[in-house]
């Protein structure tokens, strides 16, 4: 019931010492990508995408930085990261599986690599594993409809995929480390 | 049943000509295009000689080039491209003849292909990325534009790799940055012209691909459709004016240019409806589905679908010899070709002939006689309740109810009036202008629609009476 009011999580944010946003990737966005667009509001995807790149996720505490960063508020940077999918503003785990759920590859057996997935890692989608390497996601299009079904491992495609292949691909993921 | 040749006005491919496809080469021998291969002469020209062709012509008279080849955007909605040029702002010429400054222009190039079945534009990405930055500096100079950003899918991680090595070696080789286009070559307009181009990464979100939503994701904001007019043309991103092309559309350039707009004219068909613009050139078409050979094929507009799937040169048969059952013309949603509807012409006027939305991206999915078709309603349902981005509310609640009552019949707990239900929503939903800002639940409207029309025996076999009371599956009153 929308109208009963829930307690949410509040606006505190957690914080460490260490800023997310280094000096180093200050100057390459400063000196390569921020130039690039007329308004500094601009560079706000590529600088969400170097957090997700780097951490996996987007913590709140980089969020206030790159508003900082961009002299923008730390509202504008939450209304953006929060649109878009790509973005995890929640820890997910050491390696993203994406299976694709659209229409080839639903008709061509992605039915069949989500459960083996799921067998091979004991988890449903939208989970994580309890070592935290695996989280499985389906999402749609990944634009290999011609050769269908297709799984994203990290920023691995995989095309024509049978479930039989599922665990090897997995087991290659883990042995080529963390990798956002 | 012998079928006419396979692009009778051409003697070989002109998007693939350095990327094999069938029927002319085995796809396996693909491999990304370098600078250096890419300046090799060719059939069409070697690499970067159309530009300095386009350079040596005043910008006016290069749209004027792809204006009367009639080039159609290849993103789906097949508006003139040239006629799109001409909606910039005129530009004052003193007497001297030195033209006034443009000021700040932009080219934003959708490369944001996310509509399910279609996988045309990531060919030319992955393979031949050359052609597409030739294709943007000639538009860039046409449209005196000094700025281009490629806005490409956040899937495409590869691509975007691919696409950034090939920007570096054309900024290494003087194509943009630098002192102007071609090295500071001198231009018909008068002295050098520079161009930027930068790639610009999406984060997953369909709505992107729409033109006003892609400018919102470049400024950093949500992906939020803008109300039209002001169009992008007058007053676009940043506020200035701006252009914004498809990959395939611009691919095309170079070829127009260096073989001129004649050429371009003798490929493809004119429409047979009076004042209606004709549909010229070469299309990227993309089969996927049940069909043995599925991929990416470059077709003259107007070959049928039987021929696309049947021909053994292109898709070879619908796969383990089955029957045809239908195939979403391009794009899911452009909505359905029925069975009946096999000889449907793969060209602009596909959807006055055929009752479809349009010809889309010229991208079918074909299913074969054993599919599901409530089921395929519902995954298109899925796939729109998903990427609505809730800004109007039609297509933010109709796209979700929409889903539930599909879900509810494919799991055998609709009823009668459910139908009639999904189908009053499928007609109305956006479907009055100015109810919804974009065309996203339109395209939603089609899909379902079509199917539900064409297929109704299928859902009325899975419904009980309205009479009937069933569990509730979906919604507030879920288990």
């Amino acid at each position: 019931m929308p109208w009963i009011s829930k307690n949410s999580a509040g606006n505190a944010v957690e914080k460490r010492a260490e800023p997310y946003l280094t000096p180093q990737m200050r100057s390459h966005l400063s000196q390569h990508i921020v130039p690039r667009y007329e308004q500094k509001m601009g560079a706000l995807l590529p600088c969400l995408h170097e957090i997700q790149h780097a951490y996996g996720w987007i913590p709140g505490q980089a969020m206030l930085e790159i508003a900082e960063f961009l002299a923008i508020k730390p509202a504008e940077v939450i209304d953006t990261a929060s649109f878009y999918e790509e973005y995890w503003l929640k820890r997910k785990g050491k390696h993203l599986v994406s299976v694709c759920r659209s229409i080839a590859c639903e008709f061509c057996g992605q039915p069949g690599i989500t459960q083996a997935v799921k067998d091979a890692l004991g988890i449903d989608v939208g989970e994580t594993t309890d070592d935290n390497e695996f989280t499985l996601i389906e999402l749609e299009c990944l634009g290999s409809c011609g050769s269908a079904p297709a799984i994203l491992i990290d920023e691995t495609l995989h095309e024509n995929v049978k479930p039989e292949q599922i665990a090897g691909l997995l087991d290659a993921a883990r042995k080529a480390g963390a990798h956002h | 049943m012998p079928f006419p040749p396979i692009n009778p006005n051409l003697s070989g491919p002109v998007l693939t000509q350095r990327i094999p496809c069938w029927p002319y080469a085995d796809p396996k021998g693909r491999h990304i295009v370098s600078y250096e291969e890419y300046t090799r002469p060719g059939p069409h020209g070697a690499g970067y000689e159309s530009l300095r062709k386009a350079i040596g012509m005043k910008p006016d008279a290069v749209t004027e080039e792809v204006k009367k080849s009639v080039l159609r955007g290849r993103g789906g909605a097949g508006f003139p491209t040239g006629l799109k040029w001409t909606f910039l702002p005129k530009l004052k010429t003193s007497e001297a003849g030195q033209e006034d400054d443009p000021g700040q222009r932009y080219l934003a190039i959708n490369a944001d292909e996310s509509e399910p079945g279609t996988f045309k534009d990531r060919l030319l990405m992955d393979f031949d990325p050359h052609l597409m930055l030739e294709g943007i500096a000639i538009c860039c100079y046409a449209c005196r534009i000094k700025t281009a950003y490629i806005f490409i899918r956040g899937e495409y991680h590869h691509q975007a790799k691919v696409l950034e090595n090939a920007l570096r070696e054309a900024y290494a080789n003087g194509i943009f940055g630098g002192n102007g286009l071609l090295n500071g070559a001198n231009t018909a307009r008068g002295g050098a012209f520079k161009v930027d181009c930068y790639v610009h990464r999406g984060a997953g979100a369909y709505i992107c691909g729409e033109e006003t939503g892609l400018l919102e994701a470049l400024e950093g904001k949500r992906g939020w459709p803008r109300i039209k007019p002001p169009f992008p043309a007058i007053k676009g991103l940043f506020g200035k004016p701006t252009i914004i092309n498809n990959v395939e559309t611009l691919a095309h350039l170079p070829s127009i240019i260096h073989h001129g707009a004649e050429w371009f004219m003798k490929q493809g068909k004119v429409s047979t409806f009076p004042n209606t613009p004709p549909s010229h050139g070469t299309k990227l078409m993309g089969v996927s589905g049940h069909v043995n050979r599925p991929g990416v094929f470059e077709l003259e507009l107007g070959i049928t679908l039987r021929q696309l799937i049947e021909d053994p040169g292109l898709c070879a048969g619908m796969r383990n010899g089955k029957k045809f059952k239908g195939a979403i013309a391009g794009g899911i949603s452009m909505g359905i070709l029925g069975p009946d509807q096999m000889d449907a012409e793969m060209d602009f006027d596909i959807g006055r002939k055929n009752n479809v939305l349009g010809l889309g991206t010229a991208c079918p999915t074909v299913f074969d006689e054993d599919t599901d078709m409530v089921a395929v309603a519902r995954n298109i349902a899925r796939f729109f309740k998903h990427e609505s981005c809730g800004q109007c509310t039609p297509c933010r609640e109709g796209s979700g109810w929409l889903y539930q009552l599909l879900t509810r019949i494919e799991g055998g707990d609709g009823r009668t009036k459910d139908l009639d239900l999904a189908l009053e929503i499928a007609t109305s939903m956006g479907s009055m202008p100015g109810t919804t800002i974009c065309g996203l639940a339109d395209g939603n409207n089609w899909a379902v629609r079509t199917i539900m029309n064409k297929y109704r025996s299928e859902f009325e076999k899975r419904v009980k009476p309205t009479s009937v009371a069933v569990k509730m599956t979906v919604g507030a009153g879920a288990r």
